[in-house]
């Protein structure tokens, strides 16, 4: 082996730093056996590196391999995810970390190391992920640099130099950021899913819901084009739920499937312009479903239309989503859709028994001859009168909407809206409980409504021959506050109550968060939803029009500005070092002597030049001899006071001028 | 010449011969170069392929999961690999390269060249190799010094005045993931003498002295006897024995009957060929310098009278280096 492939010790810790750096937020997933064998791998490496070991030889290699792909096997089921891919990863680093010993193998460990960095994206895109990505680039770059030795390899000087060039790469960075196509998923990849569900799930019984108001983690951004829709109206429908269990409500059956969804011939666009265009940023949720209000289209690709005005996504949401929304009010729309059989069985289906007395008092209305307006209009003053709307309602038993409408009297969304949804049915009005948010904050600096997990909402849906599909929101009847100012002047004691501190109490860093959130959603606009669409459109913001021409211009400039720098770069920097200050001093006197008529002819030594001058000018010969002396204590000796001097002497020599006098 | 490439007319060697063709009118001989654009060469490295693999599978990665931040990291690795080579080329431009000294050596060995290698302008210039490829050369920094003075070798196996190939100048610096480097002519010629190849001993007194060589010569292999030591007598000549035996200190002398001065001559090695006879007459010289017995070198054509001392032996080395090659004698 040529001594120059052999690793230079400063490299050994910077690899080990960078396969650090990279692994260190996979950590937490890889299983435990990986991080252990990591670990005792570059314990042994540096073992070796102080002499204490010898490097594993060829029995013991094929061993770690072996087991390592045992491991891998014992520990992955699914081969086709993302956390495999990773555990391979570390895995080849822990095993090439055995075998360390010539560059060769550093710069594949290093480029490796970029890879799993990279793959740290694809779990996480949030500002600290992708700081801390940063972070992992620059410590990589650096191990490279240091891989080959000598002077750039001391650690300040490494990261300066990566920082350094890192710094010269960013502009040409986002040149091709904003200019590069995006193509499409090239096939299908596997999605990371890991991570539990999160915010509304599929199903709702008691309580689900009041758990979510604890939680202020955002989860929509929803940004206007045009006009902003005012707080009462703000449903943001994201599940319909139409089977109950007697205690759940729950999707049905065959909701999850397609077949849901409309085909455009099916249900034509509305003629009528849409009221609302609005852009959804979704927090991943790893479902299926959006949010959105009803009723909506979206022109984003994967996204479709349910029969019931819902969003769907094609595939389930595990990382931020933006998604672009058109909707009609249905207000605004006069043509019912009749409701089928099936729709009509699904919206009135109720379990055979239980809630007796529910039962009985809206067959007592029924009797009195009431429609469903009447009736909705009924069991709505029943709950503005006796209810209280609490985020700690009492624990009901087996007939929750007999103990919640007859004795607790106290809820929240879900009781109001499921009791509500329970009398319809047993009325005989189709009717379904909707669960998504309502409200949001709305944030004036971006212009963006803020939608956080507290804001979960449950509400009904009743139909009428006349009007189809309305909303009705039981809660309003109670607590007018929710809809309007959201559950934080709803329910101010008890919001948030649980939490350790009452931070939302403190306003000052209520508005960080939201400062916080305001960077995130730049964050997320500008940078990670940037598609191809965003691409086009500022291009054409850019450049007016897109052409070729333009394309090449916008790319040209920039690369001949660079190219310039470059040149003057090298230029400057190859240009003769500045001469020390005695020369120049040194010079100065000879530009003086010139101008008098005594020049120096090339390659004359100072003291033989003294000598001519003083044949020439006998009058200038004393101080031509102190300067000349004076020149070259100062250059030959480095003495300062030899340079003052000379200073001082060229002050005082003005050869013209005696010339002129003489 | 003995170096006729086998397959001249294959496509390497057509190749070579363009490119050093080519080198020869661009980048001239001399003895003192300084390295700019028009002689210098950059490529990417091997792992700088590796690092567009990379790239490749990162756009991949970008693409198919949709990822900007991947994409992101993607384009800062193609823009990395954008403003390396100005780094390389930067680290290789303006540097000065000068011929200080090319030695001599044997044939076998290796010659030895010093350059001085300096910078224009105050710009850090790391990791430089300057080598005979496959040599490895010498690497070193132009940090905080403007010059450097390095030694490298290259081997030689004929004798004469060789002329070394085209010095390699590179650096892979910063990353070593680009390689720029230039192909250099400092006009280095090497002196090489045959290699010594032994011949038995000292042939002392084996030729017929020429002409006036009846006086006796001191210096031979015979004990002439006993005298007493004089500062300045070889220690070797100490007789030891007696001094042990605790008389004085003498000097044993020696003398040669037959001839008295050591002449290499080249009619003592008939039948051998141009080359082993070049050889065996070199290692002779070497010997007889090591033993302080002066020593003469009868060539065909030419004659060198016996003496001793560096110069001497440089003489002799010279004229047997540069015996003109011949096919037979």
């Amino acid at each position: 082996m040529k001594t120059e492939e052999r690793l230079p010790r400063e490299s050994l810790l910077w690899i080990f730093a960078a396969q650090f750096a990279a692994l260190l937020p996979n950590f937490a997933f890889l299983p435990l056996w990986i991080v252990g064998a990591w670990g005792f791998a570059v314990y042994w490496r540096l073992e070796v590196f102080r002499g204490r070991r010898d490097l594993p030889g060829r029995t013991v290699k094929l061993l770690a391999v072996l087991l390592a792909v045992g491991g891998l096997l014992l520990s992955y089921r699914h081969w086709f995810a993302l956390e495999p891919m990773v555990a391979l990863l570390a895995v080849s680093f822990t095993l090439k970390n055995l075998e360390l010993v010539n560059r060769r193998d550093a710069f594949l460990s290093l480029l490796l190391a970029y890879f799993v960095a990279a793959t740290l994206f694809v779990f996480e895109q949030t500002i600290p992920y992708a700081l801390y990505g940063c972070l992992c680039i620059v410590i990589i770059t650096s191990a490279l640099a240091a891989q080959l030795g000598s002077y750039s390899a001391s650690p300040r000087r490494a990261l300066g130099l990566s920082l350094r060039l890192l710094a010269q790469a960013v502009p040409l960075m986002v040149l091709l950021f904003i200019v590069m196509p995006r193509l499409g998923p090239l096939w299908a990849v596997p999605q990371n899913s890991s991570g539990s569900t999160t915010g509304i799930s599929d199903s709702m019984s008691p309580g689900d819901f009041t758990e979510l108001s604890k939680s202020d983690k955002p989860a929509l951004r929803i940004s206007f084009d045009g006009p902003v829709p005012p707080p009462e109206q703000r449903y943001w429908r994201g599940l319909v739920y139409s089977v109950f269990d007697g205690r759940r409500w729950s999707l049905g059956v065959e909701d999850e499937g397609g077949q849901r969804q409309w085909h455009r011939s099916q249900r034509p666009l509305p003629e009528v312009g849409p009221r609302y265009r609005y852009r959804v940023i979704q927090e991943a949720t790893n479902s299926r479903w959006l949010f959105a209000m009803a009723r909506p289209h979206s022109t984003t690709d994967g996204v479709v239309e349910t029969f019931d005005d819902r969003l769907i996504r094609r595939a389930p949401v595990y990382g931020r989503f933006a998604y672009e929304v058109r909707s009609w009010p249905r207000e605004t729309l006069n043509d019912v859709v009749p409701l089928s059989a099936v729709e009509r069985r699904r919206n009135l289906q109720l379990p055979r028994d239980g809630n007796p007395r529910t039962r009985t008092w809206i067959r007592e209305l029924r009797g009195r001859g009431l429609d469903a307006e009447k009736i909705s209009a009924e069991l709505l003053d029943f709950y503005h009168r006796q209810f209280t709307y609490t985020l700690k309602p009492p624990a009901l038993g087996g007939d929750s909407v007999d103990e919640f409408l007859f004795n607790s009297q106290q809820g929240f969304c879900e009781h109001f809206a499921s009791s509500y949804v329970f009398a319809m049915r047993a009325a005989g009005i189709p009717a379904r409980v909707v669960a998504g948010y309502q409200g949001g904050e709305w944030v004036e600096q971006e212009k963006y409504l803020l939608v956080r997990e507290y804001d979960a909402h449950a509400w009904a849906e009743i139909w009428t021959p006349a009007r189809g599909w309305q909303r009705v929101d039981p809660t309003a009847a109670v607590s007018p506050e929710r809809i309007r100012d959201g559950l934080q002047s709803a329910a101010a004691d008890e919001f948030m109550e649980d939490s350790l501190l009452p931070l939302h109490r403190i306003s000052i860093l209520n508005r960080l968060r939201l400062q916080w959130d305001m960077i995130n959603y730049r964050w997320y606009q500008t940078v990670i939803s940037f598609d191809s669409d965003q691409q086009q459109s500022l291009l054409k913001s850019l450049l007016g029009d897109i052409t070729p021409l333009r394309i090449a211009v916008l790319l040209a400039i920039p690369a001949a500005i660079a190219l310039l720098g470059i040149l003057a770069w090298l230029w400057f920097s190859g240009r003769g070092a500045r001469a020390p200050v005695t020369s120049r001093l040194y010079r100065k006197f000879c530009r003086r002597l010139a101008r008098a008529g005594i020049e120096r002819l090339p390659g004359e030594a100072p003291r033989d030049f003294a000598r001519r001058v003083r044949a020439e000018r006998p009058q200038l010969a004393p101080m031509v001899d102190h300067i000349t002396a004076a020149f070259e204590k100062a250059a030959y000796s480095g003495d300062p006071m030899a340079e003052k001097q000379l200073r001082r002497l060229l002050r005082r020599f003005w050869p013209m001028r005696t010339a002129g006098k003489s | 010449m003995p170096f006729s490439i086998p397959g001249s007319n294959s496509i390497a060697s057509r190749w070579r011969e363009l490119t050093e063709r080519w080198l020869s009118r661009r980048a001239p001989a001399s003895h003192n170069v300084t390295l700019d654009h028009s002689k210098l060469f950059i490529l990417p490295t091997r792992a700088g392929l590796a690092f567009l693999l990379i790239i490749a599978l990162l756009w991949l990665l970008g693409t198919n999961y949709e990822n900007n931040l991947v994409f992101a990291l993607t384009f800062l690795l193609v823009s990395l690999f954008a403003v390396l080579p100005v780094h390389t080329f930067a680290n290789l431009s303006g540097v000065q390269l000068q011929l200080l000294h090319a030695g001599s050596a044997f044939a076998g060995d290796y010659a030895e060249a010093q350059l001085r290698v300096g910078r224009r302008g105050g710009r850090a210039r790391e990791r430089l190799r300057v080598c005979w490829p496959p040599e490895e050369g010498a690497l070193f920094d132009l940090v905080e010094q403007n010059e450097a003075t390095v030694r490298i070798a290259m081997p030689v196996v004929r004798r004469g005045r060789v002329r070394a190939p085209r010095l390699r100048v590179e650096s892979r610096f910063p990353m070593g993931l680009f390689r720029c480097w230039s192909r250099v002519d400092l006009d280095v010629e090497f002196l090489v003498y045959p290699q010594p190849k032994s011949a038995g001993p000292l042939p002392v007194g084996a030729t017929a002295g020429e002409g006036n060589s009846e006086h006796r010569q001191r210096g031979g292999d015979d004990f002439a006897g006993l005298a007493l030591y004089r500062p300045g007598d070889s220690l070797r000549h100490v007789a030891w024995k007696q001094y042990a035996g605790g008389r004085d200190l003498y000097s044993k002398h020696y003398d040669s009957s037959t001839d008295m001065r050591l002449w290499l001559d080249w009619d003592l090695l008939a039948g051998r060929d141009v080359e082993t006879r070049l050889s065996n007459l070199c290692h002779w010289a070497l010997q007889a310098e090591r033993e302080q017995c002066a020593y003469g070198l009868r060539l065909p054509g030419s004659t060198i009278e016996p003496a001793l001392g560096p110069s001497h032996q440089q003489r002799v080395l010279t004229a047997l280096a540069l015996f003109p090659v011949q096919g037979s004698l």
